[in-house]
């Protein structure tokens, strides 16, 4: 059986579930390389220049980790999803990024998606990917048809649940239907609502953040996530902060981030690694309509490669502080 | 209406041209200057790149000068360009300028795009007027290309170095103020034929260094600290394909008919990169394969944080094709005397390669 494999990584955290259902419905076997370590990050970043960014560097790092264990890597070249909604060049030149600064890697699996050229030329780009494995067009459009529903059911597992990624993945790892734990979000004990707005890939690497949601949940705080909100809320408020989105991944920085100062959140802390321009700009954007709104306070926390946790931690903490407080003077005032 | 557009390059002459044809009130920013840069700089969310930092600051002056309809190029596209004149617009709203930014889109209106917005900008002028004040802006941004061309080969193989750079500055001058056709074309004839006759140094066969990288920092000395004139002292002729020209013509007029003139780089550059990654990076990486035998060196250049020109240099170290690459990332943190020694280092290596090969 030929192992496939997925470095835990960028848009894992968004497409897993896919990905899995459709290498395993066309007989392969998954791979996934470990949680983030610092040896990894260490070697992934050793290849490629230092400006490139925090996330790719631990990318090549988990595909590294992968070199000797499987025998293709699958890593999309994911140009568009959207009509006119552009991603970030990063995952355009992964495959070929990867291909140069890791020559010992197995062979890559690659797949061009991009809805601007039409469902036929996506469809073509399916087959191409699925013909790897199994010859018979109906055999791979079963696998995809399979792998969109997991896509679709996983999405919904998260919003309508409140579900994290690693939650979803896990309830739908495990064949039971067994209760998951009680949430730590339905705590009576609950001292305030942060929301946690970012790219999923910095928010569930509990590596990259220096585990930022575990400590949030560990000090009582309820955390809100961009997952937990539905496509619709989400394209909503990107429209009134942004206008139009223009990245693929706008919805889950602005989109978020307006949704949650408009309701809900006792106050907004945004996730961004350095030297990522989209990020800048829209965590600008969010500053911007939270200064205005003055709803709740914003904050965004810059995480890069040096690793001491404890710079973030005292910014983590005077920001917790400050909203507590805020909360007890409004509760004061309804008494 | 008084309509102001960021600086690149020499690019404020033919604009300048253009609007005085029409009978727009134009302002030209300052020039590119330290206010610019800080300015610029001050106002940017920290994480953007040289590009927007330097077009914000251009903005904020023009806006200083009076200038209400700003002009921003950009267009939907994987570069992050795309947005920046919305957060231009709300950061100059923020300083209390009440100016509105306009966005070009580059990428998908092409010459339709830039006639409307002219004849918008010119108060519904008559189409013939617009087409004419187009192409006698046209005509300048070609002569100023041709000259910067033969500059670029005079420069290494002059005996007393800096006269072309003299004639250069002069040849812009002249440009600028020749008003109509007959002017402009015995200016360009003047000056080809001065720089033709600067004293050479015959026995001398420069080194050749490809210049590329992203679009603005290649065409704004501000932001390059003039790279390719401090080549030219170190005796290096300087080759790039970018020119506001060359790139004029294509998207303009030739792409739509489906000539392409960057198709051979990007097939050069197929066995590395298979796709285009937004902004320059593909070319980036095409180049340096396809002028391989051509060139001595590559100097590659990039802003701080452009990822696509960061995913091309990952790429580049690893080509077959093996020439020397230098990368330079301009942000508002370069100095001269560090480009400098790298520039020199740089040359003297491509000069004992050249020395080893012979």
């Amino acid at each position: 059986m030929t192992k496939v494999g997925i470095p835990r990584a960028l848009l894992y955290y968004q497409y897993y579930p896919m990905w899995r259902t459709f290498f395993e419905e066309l007989g392969a076997e998954v791979v996934v390389s470990p949680p983030t370590t610092q040896a990894m990050l260490s070697s992934g970043s050793s290849r490629v220049v230092a400006e490139t960014c925090l996330p790719v560097k631990i990318f090549l790092g988990h595909v590294l980790s992968l070199v000797g264990k499987c025998d293709c890597v699958f890593i999309p070249a994911i140009r568009s999803v959207k009509r006119k909604v552009y991603n970030c060049s990063k995952f355009l030149g992964l495959p070929d990024m990867t291909r140069a600064v890791i020559p010992e890697s197995p062979p890559i699996l690659e797949i061009d998606i991009d809805v601007n050229r039409g469902k036929r030329v996506l469809y073509q780009a399916i087959y191409r990917l699925g013909r790897h494995f199994n010859w018979n067009p109906l055999r791979v459009k079963q696998a995809s048809i399979a792998a969109w529903q997991a896509h679709l059911n996983y999405q919904q597992l998260m919003s309508r649940h409140g579900l994290t990624p690693h939650q979803a993945i896990a309830r739908i790892s495990t064949t039971s239907e067994a209760e998951p734990e009680a949430h730590p979000n339905s705590l009576a004990s609950v001292r305030a609502a942060i929301a946690v707005i970012g790219h999923p890939y910095l928010l569930y690497d509990e590596y990259v953040n220096h585990r930022l949601i575990h400590r949030l949940e560990q000090t009582h705080n309820r955390v809100l996530t961009p997952e937990m909100l539905t496509v619709d809320e989400l394209e909503s408020a990107t429209v009134r902060l942004a206008g139009k989105a223009r990245w693929t991944y706008d919805a889950e920085v602005v989109g978020a981030g307006g949704h949650y100062l408009e309701s809900g959140a006792d106050g907004v802390i945004g996730i961004m690694t350095f030297g990522c321009g989209p990020d800048s700009l829209m965590m600008a954007m969010v500053r911007r309509y939270a200064s205005r709104l003055k709803t709740a306070p914003f904050t965004s926390l810059t995480l890069e490669e040096h690793t001491a946790d404890g710079g973030m931690l005292t910014r983590l903490e005077a920001f917790l502080d400050m909203i507590y407080r805020r909360r007890r003077r409004q509760a004061e005032v309804c008494v | 209406m008084r309509v102001s557009i960021p600086h690149m390059g020499n690019l404020y002459i033919p604009l300048k041209a253009l609007f005085q044809r029409l009978g727009v009130d134009y302002i030209v920013p300052p020039f590119n200057n330290r206010r610019t840069l800080s300015l610029g700089v001050r106002y940017s969310p920290e994480g953007l790149c040289i590009p927007f930092k330097l077009t914000l600051g251009n903005l904020i002056e023009a806006a200083e000068l009076g200038a209400d309809t700003l002009i921003m190029p950009g267009g939907f596209g994987i570069c992050r360009l795309g947005s920046y004149a919305a957060t231009q617009e709300q950061i100059l709203h923020d300083l209390g300028y009440d100016a509105q930014v306009l966005q070009i889109g580059l990428s998908e209106r092409k010459l339709l795009g830039f006639l409307e917005l002219f004849k918008r900008l010119s108060n519904n002028a008559p189409w013939t007027k617009i087409i004419s004040a187009f192409r006698f802006g046209l005509a300048k941004l070609n002569a100023l290309d041709r000259i910067e061309r033969l500059v670029q080969k005079v420069r290494p193989i002059e005996r007393a170095r800096g006269i072309a750079n003299k004639l250069y500055v002069k040849a812009i001058k002249a440009i600028d103020d020749a008003d109509s056709y007959d002017a402009l074309k015995r200016v360009q004839v003047d000056y080809i034929d001065q720089l033709n006759e600067v004293a050479r140094d015959n026995g001398v066969k420069p080194l050749i260094v490809g210049i590329t990288g992203e679009f603005y920092v290649l065409l704004e000395p501000f932001s390059n600290l003039d790279v390719e004139s401090e080549l030219g002292k170190l005796g290096v002729e300087v080759r790039r394909a970018t020119f506001i020209s060359e790139w004029t013509k294509f998207t303009m007029f030739l792409n739509p008919l489906g000539f392409d003139a960057k198709d051979r780089i990007h097939k050069a550059a197929l066995p590395y990169l298979k796709r285009d990654v937004g902004g320059d990076g593909w070319e980036s990486v095409g180049e340096k394969v396809f002028h391989a035998k051509e060139y001595d060196g590559l100097i590659h250049l990039a802003p701080f944080t452009c990822m696509p020109e960061i995913v091309a240099q990952n790429i580049m170290s690893s080509t077959r094709e093996n020439i020397p690459v230098l990368t330079i990332l301009c942000d508002e943190q370069i100095a001269k005397p560090g480009m400098l020694t790298r520039l020199e280092a740089f040359v003297d290596l491509l000069e004992r390669r050249r020395r080893a090969s012979i």
